[in-house]
């Protein structure tokens, strides 16, 4: 059936080898734009393997974007040199050509060639993220709706919301997850692990650059999936020591947890007039200042659960003071940010429980 | 060559005589039998639901006109896209694809009078609309909210209209299998005499398949959501890992289902452009065989491939890799089609009718998603895109601007058949270059925002506000794009109440289907021909005899006087 017609000596058809060479002109051009394009400063990059991925990126883009040129090109100028003209008459056929049999080979070959080399080069890429040299720090990351939670070796308690790692040490990541599916992804590492239950996944990267960059959920997780995120923080050394020491400090004085049963509303009262009433009133959740209205936490219709995602309940409200929240309305700070000793926490929590209970009765 | 050497090889098989027409509004047009009119039953039904699927996705957009979401509670909104997404693929772009254009067009291609099991083509179709009714009725009880893809556990927990998904899903499913059976069996026993295999229609091959793919691996989906209900509603510890279950486990029954499902949404609109092509170039279509080939070829890959929706899922990492290679391994059959369609344009004598339009955009749109797919193939780089609007932009540039552009192309070009009269030209080429446009603005700045940070599956993005120009400008193509599709419809509409009565071959085609009346008679062809050669050799004459001269007249010739392809640019 392949009767072939081609055989005869056929022209390819006016301006064939011009659009050819203009099209391998604009490839070339586009080349040295991707090459050079600045994506470091679109999205800062942390380290490695941020870079080598970016390169790939690169590579493919490179070769992708001739592959859609050339394609995009002959289909206009085919389109444009082979339409019905009105002279040719109503009958008019193209060029009877079935097969060209050679033609065929090499666009199977080549773009069998080129896929050979992306596969190559993204095992080899793959290959240098499995093993971080010198496994320095080792730590893990926990998500949870709605937040990331970090534990630190030798660090009693876990950090939420923030991490916290050395510069130039290599990092070795568990993640995994306390409730349902999350994705710990940084789009400053170009790396990510689903963070599931039951499971631990690894990620390893090596901190180059000092700065903050985002940690986002990537995997759908619930009501508050798209507020989901964290900070990271790469330190020098010497902050990521003090910050360390710190944290031991502030840890090894709130380590006991905090007895709500011994809170005092009257005490609370007090505290918070000194620290919370430049930001939050004491009517419904809808009287604003800068955060909300307090005055109704356990039963306002139209503010049913915290804005954490949980039902109120006095120790979901001492883990708000303790961790400080961020969310549509605002920065609520932690309990170093407001200076908070675990007395402070059981007697805003009790002062804050008692606001309720009286507008009930 | 001999007719009766090829009514030999293709044995007596072919159903030879004439049915009555059945009488009765019901026995017609409710619970037809007849291929054709369940295939119209399709195309309305899911056009229908196309309509509705698309007003969810303006709801999307204009939620992101903003940092805070505009409209919605991230509950609703949830729901909202979660349907969006489920619909589009489950009632939409499916039932379009096979139960549609596969019971309307390829029974004609083949020359047969029907498919091989009415009543199982029956029972296939009416599924479609009650399982979809059951997908929309859980707006009532809360949508399910974690996306067409429903990972547990947080579908486990998810609102009660999650199993009403399952439900939905489930059935549509069965309704795939069973029209992925008849199809095969149709195409593999029902052809024409003298119809071999190297002379059958590209959309048959395509058809032929995509009733692989819908044979074997919608039983996965199937157990897959009986297992997710079960853990819903009788507390079945599948997917909960505290008890022993597993949430990869739905991941891997889901993509080795939902993998070949893209090629079930994405082959037969490679038949499509396939037949368009040689219409409207008037030219043979260029490597028939690596074409027809390439289509079986992408489909077997297509079971082995599911797990690159899965590199940062938690399977072992080396796992990856082969996942990896297989994948980017389908690149080279489906850039064989790109370039045998190139291929097909030169030397042509291309008319510019709406229906060629949207294949000359499809190859433009769908080349570029097929690049970014290769992109996604690569472990390294999924680590970054994955879960990002990359991937929104992704599936978008395969999905719509892949298959929806197909569908949009076969609609043109088979609409006459279908229905009798003629659309307006005009109106189908500003419907074109609108949604053509309005496509890539929507869509491109996806990539951009992806890799820049904006995950998909959010109600807001208020951490990161730079996000919102880009968001705004994908919303302002979105509406633009609801804006061609009125173009469309209005189109459709004219052409029912007043348009131009169509000949039976309007294009000069030269496949079976433009071989009888249009539309075709209840019977399709009253004499059953046989077939010489491959369809599509133009400037020979049409290789088919035994036609009845009454039915056909009109196809070989067309009407005097005048270019049967009335659209020039
Ligand atoms: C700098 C302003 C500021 C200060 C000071 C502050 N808060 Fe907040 N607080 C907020 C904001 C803003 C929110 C809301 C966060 C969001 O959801 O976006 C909030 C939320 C809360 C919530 C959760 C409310 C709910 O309905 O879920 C509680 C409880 C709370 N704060 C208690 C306190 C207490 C007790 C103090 C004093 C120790 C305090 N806050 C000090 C800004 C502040
Ligand atoms: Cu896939």
């Amino acid at each position: 059936m392949a009767q072939s017609r081609a055989h005869r000596k056929m022209s390819l058809g006016p301006g064939f080898w011009p659009v050819t060479i203009a099209l391998t002109i604009v490839n070339v051009a586009i080349s040295y734009v991707i090459a050079v394009f600045p994506f470091e400063q679109l999205v800062p990059i942390v380290g490695a393997p941020a870079d080598q991925i970016d390169t790939l990126f690169r590579f493919m883009s490179v070769i992708g974007n001739a592959i859609f040129v050339y394609v995009l090109g002959y289909l206009v100028y085919f389109a444009i040199v082979w339409r019905w003209r009105p002279s040719d008459g109503p009958d008019a056929i193209g060029v009877q050509v079935h097969d060209v049999p050679k033609l065929e080979f090499w666009w199977t070959v080549v773009p069998s060639i080129i896929v050979a080399i992306i596969a190559i080069f993204s095992v080899r890429i793959w290959a240098g993220m499995q093993n971080t040299p010198g496994d320095v720090l080792t730590m893990e990351a926990i998500g949870h709706q709605f937040k990331f939670e970090f534990r630190y070796p030798k660090m009693k308690n876990s950090v939420y919301d923030s991490m916290h790692v050395p510069v130039d040490t290599p990092v070795t990541l568990n993640v995994t997850s306390a409730d349902v599916l999350h994705s710990f992804w940084s789009p400053s590492l170009r790396i990510k692990a689903d963070m599931v239950p039951g499971l631990v996944q690894t990620l390893r990267f090596t901190p180059e650059h000092i700065g903050k960059y985002a940690i986002i959920c990537t995997e759908f997780c619930g009501t508050q999936h798209a507020n989901m995120a964290a900070a990271l923080y790469v330190d020098s050394q010497q902050a990521f020591g003090a910050w360390l020491s710190a944290q031991a400090r502030q840890q090894g004085q709130a380590s006991a947890p905090v007895a709500l049963g011994s809170g005092q509303a009257a005490a609370g009262q007090a505290l918070f007039g000194q620290k919370c009433s430049t930001c939050h009133s004491i009517g419904p959740f809808n009287q604003k200042i800068v955060g909300p209205g307090l005055g109704h936490l356990f039963n306002d219709p139209a503010h049913p659960a915290l804005v954490t995602g949980e039902k109120a309940s006095p120790a979901a409200i001492s883990h708000i003071l303790i961790s400080g929240y961020q969310g549509p309305i605002g920065v609520m700070p932690n309990r170093q940010a407001n200076a908070l000793s675990n007395q402070d926490i059981a007697n805003l929590v009790a002062y804050l429980t008692s606001l309720s209970q009286k507008k009930q009765r | 060559m001999a007719v009766a050497a090829h009514a030999g090889f293709i044995g007596g098989d072919t159903h030879d005589h004439i049915h009555p027409e059945p009488q009765g509004f019901i026995r017609k047009y409710v619970f037809s039998l007849d291929a054709k009119v369940i295939g119209i039953q399709y195309m309305v039904a899911a056009f229908l639901f196309f309509l509705i699927s698309g007003l969810l996705a303006e709801v999307v957009r204009t939620q992101l006109l903003v940092p805070r979401g505009a409209i919605l509670s991230n509950d609703t909104y949830n729901g909202v896209y979660s349907l969006h997404g489920s619909s589009m693929v489950w009632m939409v772009i499916i039932p379009l694809m096979t139960g549609a254009f596969g019971n309307f067009v390829m029974p004609l291609q083949i020359g047969a009078r029907d498919v091989a099991f009415p009543w199982l083509n029956l029972l296939s179709f009416w599924l479609f609309p009650v399982s979809a009714v059951i997908l929309f009725s859980s707006f009532l009880i809360g949508a399910p909210d974690a996306g067409w893809t429903e990972y547990p556990p947080i579908s486990v927990q998810g609102p009660a209209g999650t199993s009403l998904w399952c439900i939905a899903i489930f059935l549509i499913g069965i309704s795939s299998t069973m029209t992925g059976l008849n199809f095969m069996v149709t195409i593999v026993k029902m052809r024409a005499p003298g119809m071999t295999f190297t002379r059958m229609p590209l959309f048959v091959w395509a058809s032929l398949a995509t009733a692989l793919l819908n044979m074997v691996a919608t039983a996965a989906l199937s157990a897959a959501t009986a297992a997710l209900f079960m853990e819903r509603q009788f507390n079945v510890p599948f997917y909960d890992p505290t008890r022993g279950g597993s949430p990869l486990l739905w991941q891997h029954m889901f993509w080795f289902y939902s993998h070949p499902a893209v090629y079930i949404m994405i082959l037969p609109g490679f038949g499509i452009v396939s037949e368009v092509f040689p219409t409207f170039a008037r030219k043979p279509i260029f490597g028939y065989k690596m074409i027809a080939f390439s289509s079986i070829a992408i489909a077997l890959l297509g079971f082995m491939v599911w797990a690159h929706h899965m590199f940062t899922s938690g399977m072992a990492p080396w796992l990856a890799l082969p996942f990896m290679i297989l994948t980017m391994v389908i690149a080279v059959p489906t850039g064989i089609k790109i370039f045998s369609w190139l291929a097909t344009l030169w030397g042509g004598k291309i008319h510019f009718h709406p229906a060629m339009l949207f294949s000359l955009g499809f190859i433009a749109t769908f080349t570029f998603g097929g690049i970014t797919g290769v992109f996604l193939s690569s472990v390294p780089f999924d680590y970054d895109a994955h879960g990002t609007y990359f991937i929104v932009a992704h599936i978008h540039y395969v999905l719509f601007g892949g298959s929806v552009f197909a569908l949009y192309s076969g609609l043109y070009y088979w609409w006459p058949k279908i229905t009798g009269r003629m659309m307006s030209n005009t109106l189908g080429v500003w419907h074109f270059w609108l949604t053509f446009l309005a496509f890539n603005v929507t869509f491109l700045p996806m990539h951009l925002l992806g890799l820049w940070g904006m995950p998909r599956r959010v109600a807001q993005y208020q951490l990161h506000p730079e996000f919102q120009f880009w968001n705004d400008v994908a919303s302002v193509g979105s509406y633009v794009l609801a804006l061609s599709t009125l173009i469309l419809i209005y189109n459709m509409v004219q052409s029912l109440l007043r348009g131009r009565r169509a000949p039976g071959n309007p294009w000069n085609a030269r496949t079976l289907e433009w071989m009888t009346t249009s539309p075709p008679p209840y019977y399709n062809f009253r004499t059953i021909p046989a077939v010489l050669k491959n369809p599509y050799n133009f400037g020979e004459p049409l290789p088919y005899i035994g036609l009845d001269e009454a039915e056909s007249a009109g196809s070989t010739h067309p009407p005097a006087g005048s270019s049967p392809l009335p659209a020039h640019a």
